[in-house]
């Protein structure tokens, strides 16, 4: 056994005290360059590295796991020893250390490095176990962790603020857009936020972020000793800062339509140290009263919406953008989707107006103005040639104003069913369909394949056009279980005279593979985003405006 | 590190015939291959083998192939890059879904011959050396 070494960069000389007490195992002293190349050699059992230096550090633990050699790191400062859990060294301390303590990492460090069939149960353990502590996405960690770093410092200056970040609407985008988008939307929100702590001092005070699972952040913010915590009106500056400099990142990489989702409510609250109170169960009371007091501004926020609707509704402030379908050949335009946005900036996202529709009760008058605005443009804005994809709720087929008789060019209107919202009288909703087709409207199923139900529930609405849903879209180049699923949806759209479209087509390959899937017409950024369509050259007869006011 | 003519694929297989059939012929084609029987052990040999393609069985005792598989894709690094292919059959609309939700790339019907497994091999090895270019 006398031949297992140790390799290593530091002069400590505890290591050499420390590795005296592991049985067969002696100390052999490399530069820290030359640590790298020499875990191949014979008899190598761990490496323990003190350098500083990343790129080395890096280059370390990745030479001695491929190698199978564990790590052990003794870390100088927090950043190296965040960093050694990152590269998932085997084991690490802080320096200095005693030489009870080296010897213990060491020891455990080569017990893990013994093959995998005795230490696999552990490794996963462990995978997991760091899963937990980290959040995988934002790179934060999770709350347990965030209060044992506080603990020190929270003890010592007496008095902590929790910030409770209340981020609304997530779970709105994992909805419609899919999981790895949203997934891709919190990478995004974390980096800012991180970002935005970075460049932001709060007086010498400690801030430090974690993540909870229900995308909602807490922020931590301990006072330096001798400064009093930021103040009622720092702390508001601040927040409103941070939520330009969060939403200005999403709308740079996710675009504006996601951007208009984004809404932050901070809740904050003061938690001062107690000896008599267990210090936990004072934080997490603490992060309650921050996340209650973000709930209650939402409340309030969402009040004012609400009457920002009702003037909207009394002013008609609704305007629609339009949102080209191409068809894929050609990439010729074939018709638009009407997508309506409210005036007021509040309720510009059609998502957040028909939200605030459906709290105040207002859902059927919101949709006629919706749906008035956007048949309007079939006369001054369309081509003769072109076709209104128009979205109903198959709650508006209730809706007494809501008939077949509305519209006067019923043959240029593609009306939009989502899958998404579940029909509950289905036999009287199709008898509504049929008196629709009869005058000659035509369907599209919205979002299909967004749930799991499959194909079945599809061919119930006999559809003319059939939606993919985004989700399906997304990276669709890269993913062969989504082109499966596009290619059985076109075969089956051809089975059954049907034409499928491509929704959210946002990058080229992207494009391709939808057209070599098949794939009859194509919609999103990639091509086209939705605008505002200038009225057309030819004045329409002055009656559209009666006609337009028609809904009682 | 596994990048360049030798790329590293992780067969899970918990039926040992099974799992050395494909190693043999995925070797003889010029993959550095790696063999674990079940979900915790391919886990164990995850960070190690830094696969580019993970050939994973479904039916497995214990950890099934879509824990693995939602595990696998949830690594903070190796996550962004690695290929998962289910080896089961996906018939309906839903299965297909719930691999998409667990972040499969592709899949292989079982029973498969392997020149159908050497190509979906193929094909994930090349999206993913495209992807990390």
């Amino acid at each position: 056994m006398s031949d297992s070494l140790l390799l290593t960069d530091s002069d400590d000389p505890n290591i050499d005290a420390a590795i005296a007490l592991i049985d067969g195992v002696s100390v052999q002293r490399v530069q820290t360059d030359g640590l790298a190349g020499a875990v191949t050699e014979e008899g190598v059992r761990g490496v323990l590295i003190e350098s500083e230096d990343p790129v080395a550090l890096r280059s370390v633990v990745e030479a001695a796991h491929a190698a199978g050699v564990p790590v052990i790191v003794a870390c100088a400062d927090d950043t190296t020893r965040r960093r050694a859990v990152e590269l998932k060294a085997e084991e690490w301390y802080r320096c200095p250390a005693t030489v009870d303590e080296i010897s213990q990492r060491v020891r455990s460090a080569i017990a893990r490095g013994a093959p995998p069939a005795q230490q696999s149960a552990d490794r996963v353990e462990r995978v997991e176990y760091e899963q937990m502590l980290h959040d995988s996405l934002t790179g934060l960690p999770t709350l347990p962790v965030m209060i044992e770093r506080s603990r020190g410092l929270f003890k010592e200056r007496g008095e902590l603020m929790v910030l409770y970040l209340n981020f609304v609407r997530y779970s709105k985008i994992e909805e419609i857009y899919g999981w790895e988008k949203l997934d891709a939307v919190l990478e995004t929100t974390a980096a800012a936020v991180r970002e935005f702590l970075d460049d932001t001092a709060l007086s010498t005070s400690r801030v430090m972020v974690s993540f909870t699972n229900d995308d909602d952040f807490i922020f931590f913010h301990i006072p330096a000793s001798g400064v009093s915590a930021a103040t009622e009106s720092e702390i508001t500056e601040m927040v409103s800062r941070l939520q330009r400099h969060v939403g200005a990142r999403i709308e740079a990489q996710h675009g504006e339509e996601i951007a208009a989702l984004f809404d932050i409510y901070v809740g904050r609250a003061h938690v001062y140290y107690n000896p008599k109170i267990r210090l936990e169960r004072l934080i997490y009371r603490g992060i309650r009263e921050a996340a209650n007091a973000s709930r209650s501004i939402e409340e309030r926020e969402r009040a004012r919406r609400v009457a920002d609707l009702r003037a909207s509704l009394r002013d008609r402030g609704v305007y629609i953008d339009y949102h080209p379908i191409v068809v894929t050949e050609t990439r010729k335009i074939f018709g638009y989707e009407a997508l309506a946005r409210g005036v007021l900036r509040s309720l510009r996202s059609p998502e957040v107006m028909f939200d605030v529709a459906a709290e105040a009760d207002l859902v059927w008058e919101l949709s006629r103005l919706c749906r008035s605005k956007a048949i309007e443009g079939i006369e001054t804005r369309l081509q003769p040639d072109e076709v209104l994809f128009l979205n109903v709720d198959p709650h508006d087929f209730s809706d007494p104003a809501f008939n077949e008789d509305e519209v006067k060019f019923p043959e240029r209107v593609v009306i939009e069913i989502t899958e998404r919202t579940a029909i509950k009288d289905y036999p009287k909703f199709r008898e509504r369909l049929r008196a629709f087709r009869e005058r000659g409207f035509r369907f599209a199923v919205d979002d299909a394949g967004s749930g799991y139900a499959g194909l079945g529930s599809i061919a119930n609405l006999e559809p003319d056009f059939i939606k993919l849903d985004m989700s399906l879209i997304n990276a669709i180049d890269t993913n062969f279980i989504k082109q499966n699923l596009v290619e059985t949806m076109v075969k089956f759209a051809n089975d059954h005279g049907a034409k499928v479209i491509a929704e959210g087509v946002e990058r080229a390959d992207e494009f391709k593979t939808v057209g070599d899937l098949g794939v009859h017409f194509v919609q999103g950024f990639f091509l086209h985003r939705p605008a505002n369509l200038p009225l057309s050259a030819t004045p329409p007869r002055r009656e559209r405006q009666v006609s337009a006011r028609q809904a009682p | 590190m596994n990048v360049g003519k030798h790329p590293a694929i992780l067969v899970v297989d918990d039926n040992h015939d099974n799992a050395e059939i494909i190693r043999q012929y995925l070797e003889i084609r010029g993959y550095a291959v790696t063999v674990a029987h079940s979900g915790d052990e391919a886990l164990a040999l995850y960070e190690r083998v830094r696969p580019a393609v993970v050939l994973l069985d479904v039916m497995m005792p214990g950890r099934d192939g879509w824990e693995v598989c939602k595990i696998m894709k949830q690594h903070p690094t190796l996550g962004r890059t690695v290929r998962v292919i289910m080896v089961t059959a996906l018939d309906e609309w839903q299965d297909k879904r719930e691999a998409l939700q667990l972040g499969a790339d592709d899949y292989v019907e079982k029973p498969f011959d392997l020149p159908t497994l050497a190509a979906t091999v193929e094909r994930n090895l090349a999206m993913q050396r495209a992807n990390s270019a």
